[in-house]
């Protein structure tokens, strides 16, 4: 599967010697050791709309920030028309004509459009000005030139971005999920522009988690898969099943039958440690699920569904949540953090270094935070203390010199820990895990699946976010599934597969016939 | 250009006029045009302190040793002409000194990328100490009269500094509206990420914008010398929070990307008049301190709260669309099989 893949020409009308506008051979790209591209081989035909899919971390959005000059590959090559080149700043990239439009548009919010589309082109303003004005014409931008860029709706700062590449006479546009923040009318005029972009001759690479807008616009798609392109063909070739099979390791099916022969777990009690109703807030709606003492349940989703949103209204941090969520049969009306710990929550977060770790202080003050009042009646016994962090440093098997080494020496995977032990050291009856083994080491790693199996076997009820699918198929005993905000599946362990849970990410429900 | 900070400026010069006609009401000598002119002379020092500072606010940064240039500026000028230094030459000295102060805190900050507070701080601590090496730590007096003429020299009825300084903001005005590179200031501050993709220089921007701060401060302490007619070790002590305070109560975001001369213009004689209607009001001076840092903390708790209103209404802007995204599409999914 790993075999690098010859590409058929993507459009119908395409002529088989035209030259590709851009094409990248054998990219490879290394970070901190570890390869995340593996050999990309892709181009870029005139006219193309090249569709670009793959789960998080694939390495999509890495080949993209290569081809658009923000990082350098470690060994490879683009050619440009035929032509070898290396792009080392975006500026360089934008001089041979290609354009990046990122996912948050890049826009000087106090400028006037005008002045956001003018600024850093080398050009007579005069003319400049009537281009500026032929193009929005041309690709049907309404907006007023001297409105404030920050007062326009994100699909016309978009535009705005796609104008500013036209100017700088870009041939290629590369779109990285254009369509995440538009409504669903926004998004037909985008794919109406994108036509229209097309027929210019202009080739765009267009990055989507929407399998149904992929197979909508694209000419071609290729599906990217632990840094290899394991799937580029013409649109009309391929169908949902085959690109979500693509996107799964390779090994998906062999791991399933495994699972399906383990019993679930029969520690499972009937009590609801946490049961969330109707939740609803800027980022998701209409949330509802239970977690029972000593069940795992995960959460999958790909970035920006909405899981850590989630799980930071269950907890309390976010005011505009609505809805219910009860702790051990208490309602936790106000939505106040504090109070959701007291009750016996417990939220380990995903960015452990902003929100979980004292990283300048010995590890034992971040293991022991949370339950300072409980250690000596009137001043910090120390004796305690230690006691304490002792236990976890050996439940846990932290590596560490002493309790007292400073935390951000220690490896990513040790300093998990120490934040799960401050976690339990609360001895809590739900803790929610928002991936938690993110930057950890194999080993480590291994550690933290022991531990969440030791928890929910001592009755705690777990909630584990994870982009990781393996991860969330191996170790729940349910699964939800979120996507755009919704939980659009939920399983039971014996009913779950890697294949229908990646199906259900990307959107795709109740698919029977996978 | 935006709507948001004319409104700003407005905003603030009512408030001026209301508090000259408040003032005035209680105090009918404080009317005449004798004194508002010796308001606008009063705060020239500050204006031009002011429109220094608002460059490096504009790209998100903060110089805090503004006052010190103005101080070693000041030094530099009145030892020259006490030893016999020709007027224009003195002049250019310590402009000269007060851009390459400037130029300090530039390299700093743009190459060595020290924070800006950190690093005006340090050399705030610096150009004070130059000050008190250079002289001794005794005040720099006996300076010759050739230089105070200016500031008692009347044009067309108006003092000669207030032509000047008035001719600099117009000048700066024009400059940041109609000369190209001057918007890269603007885009720096407003987004510096952005700036970066869009093949913006932007650490030769950040380098003008701190050069520039020095120079406006260097011009302040001419007009400084002038008026005043020696050299105290206190000279531009604390100018450049009142710098700060100006700007920001003017419409300047402390944020980046947003203000103009205008807004340091209107803030600088707002401040000033401040001053002055505490005089008026027969309040002792040594009010006038806490009374700054009251009008100071009011405006940066408001620039604060608009700040944040704006970023509110934005985020729910955006929750809007997701909504209606849900209601159009409630699941992009279903007609795909």
């Amino acid at each position: 599967m790993a075999k690098p893949v010859t590409q058929p020409p993507g459009r119908s009308s395409q002529s088989p010697n035209e030259t590709p506008l851009v094409e990248l051979k054998n990219i490879w790209k290394v970070f901190a050791g570890v390869p995340v591209l593996k050999g990309i081989n892709l181009n870029l035909m005139p006219g193309e709309i090249h569709a670009l899919l793959g789960g998080n971390g694939s390495g999509k959005s890495t080949t993209m920030k290569i081809l658009s000059g923000l990082y350098v590959p470690e060994r490879g090559e683009i050619f440009l028309g035929g032509e070898q080149k290396v792009f080392h700043s975006p500026n360089e990239a934008h001089k041979n004509g290609i354009y990046m439009v990122p996912q948050e548009p890049h826009i000087f919010p106090h400028l006037s459009v005008e002045e956001n589309l003018l600024l850093g082109l080398d050009m007579d303003p005069r003319a400049a000005r009537a281009q500026v004005k032929q193009l929005a014409k041309e690709i049907g931008f309404e907006s007023s030139f001297s409105e404030e860029a920050g007062a326009l709706s994100i699909a016309n700062q978009q535009l705005l971005e796609i104008i500013r590449g036209l100017l700088r006479k870009a041939q290629i546009l590369i779109l990285d999920e254009p369509t995440s923040a538009l409504t669903f009318r926004e998004v037909e005029n985008l794919f109406k522009r994108m036509r229209t972009l097309s027929q210019r001759g202009i080739g765009i690479f267009f990055i989507s988690h929407r399998l149904n807008e992929v197979m909508t616009i694209s000419h071609r798609i290729s599906v990217l898969r632990e840094g290899r392109i394991v799937l580029a063909e013409p649109t009309t070739e391929v169908n949902s099943e085959k690109l979500v099979r693509a996107m799964l390791p390779a090994d998906a099916e062999m791991r399933d039958m495994k699972r399906k022969v383990r019993d679930p777990r029969d520690q499972i009690t009937d009590e609801v440690v946490l049961a969330v109703k109707k939740l609803s807030s800027d980022a998701f709606q209409d949330v509802s699920f239970e977690v029972r003492a000593g069940e795992v349940v995960g959460l999958a989703g790909l970035v920006g569904a909405g899981r850590t949103e989630v799980a930071e209204a269950v907890v309390g941090l976010d005011p505009n949540a609505r809805g219910d969520v009860i702790i051990k049969g208490k309602d936790t009306k106000k939505h106040d953090s504090r109070k959701s710990q007291s009750l016996g929550l417990v939220y380990v977060p995903e960015d452990r270094h902003a929100h979980g770790i004292f990283l300048e202080l010995p590890s034992l003050y971040t293991m022991t935070a949370t339950i300072l009042d409980r250690l000596g009646r009137f001043l910090l016994s120390r004796k305690q203390e230690e006691a304490v962090g002792n236990d976890y440093r050996q439940q846990l098997s932290i590596k560490m010199s002493s309790l007292h080494q400073i935390a951000k020496t220690l490896s990513g995977g040790n300093q998990q820990k120490v934040v799960l032990a401050k976690a339990l050291a609360s001895k809590p009856d739900v803790i929610i895990l928002d991936e938690p083994t993110r930057g950890v080491d194999a080993s480590a790693r291994q550690d933290v699946y022991h531990l969440i199996e030791q928890l929910a076997g001592q009755g705690v009820g777990i909630l584990l976010i994870s982009s990781e699918l393996e991860e969330i198929v191996d170790l729940s005993d349910r699964i939800l599934v979120m996507y755009q905000g919704r939980i659009i599946k939920e399983t039971e362990r014996a009913g779950a597969s890697l294949q229908q849970v990646m199906a259900a990410a990307f959107g795709l429900q109740g698919e029977a016939s996978l | 250009m935006s709507r948001i900070w004319r409104s700003r400026e407005l905003l603030v010069f009512l408030l001026l006029i209301a508090l000259l006609l408040a003032v005035g009401l209680i105090n009918p000598n404080f009317w005449r045009t004798r004194s508002l002119m010796h308001i606008l002379n009063s705060s020239l020092i500050l204006i031009l302190v002011s429109i220094g500072e608002m460059f490096v606010i504009l790209t998100r940064g903060i110089d805090v040793s503004v006052g010190a240039i103005l101080g070693l500026s000041a030094v530099i000028l009145g030892v020259a002409l006490n030893a016999g230094v020709a007027l224009p030459l003195a002049v250019l000295l310590a402009l000269i000194v007060s851009v390459l102060a400037g130029m300090v805190n530039a390299v700093g900050v743009t190459f060595l990328r020290v924070p800006p507070i950190i690093m005006t701080l340090g050399t705030l601590g610096v150009y004070r100490g130059l000050m008190l090496i250079i002289t001794g730590g005794s005040w720099i007096e006996t300076i010759p009269t050739n230089i105070k003429f200016f500031a008692n020299w009347h044009v067309l009825g108006v003092r000669f500094f207030i032509w000047v300084t008035l001719v600099i903001v117009i000048l700066t005005t024009f400059l940041l509206r109609r000369f190209k590179k001057a918007r890269y200031l603007y885009a720096v501050g407003d987004n510096e990420e952005g700036a970066r993709l869009m093949d913006i220089p932007v650490k030769k921007t950040l380098f003008a914008a701190y050069t520039l701060a020095g120079l406006f401060a260097g011009i302040a302490a001419i007009i400084f010398v002038a008026q005043i007619g020696f050299v105290p070790m206190q000279a531009g002590n604390g100018q450049e929070l009142r710098a700060i305070a100006a700007d920001v109560l003017g419409g300047v975001n402390l944020a980046g990307g947003v203000g103009t001369p205008l807004s340091a213009l209107v803030g600088a004689i707002f401040l000033t008049a401040v001053d002055s209607a505490l005089v008026f009001l027969k309040v002792p001076g040594y009010w006038n301190n806490a009374v700054g840092g009251a009008i100071l903390l009011a405006a940066v708790y408001l620039d604060y709260r608009v700040r944040m209103a704006v970023a509110a209404q934005q985020r729910q802007a955006r929750a809007a669309v997701r909504k209606e995204n849900n209601h159009l599409n409630p699941s992009t999914s279903e007609e795909q099989t």
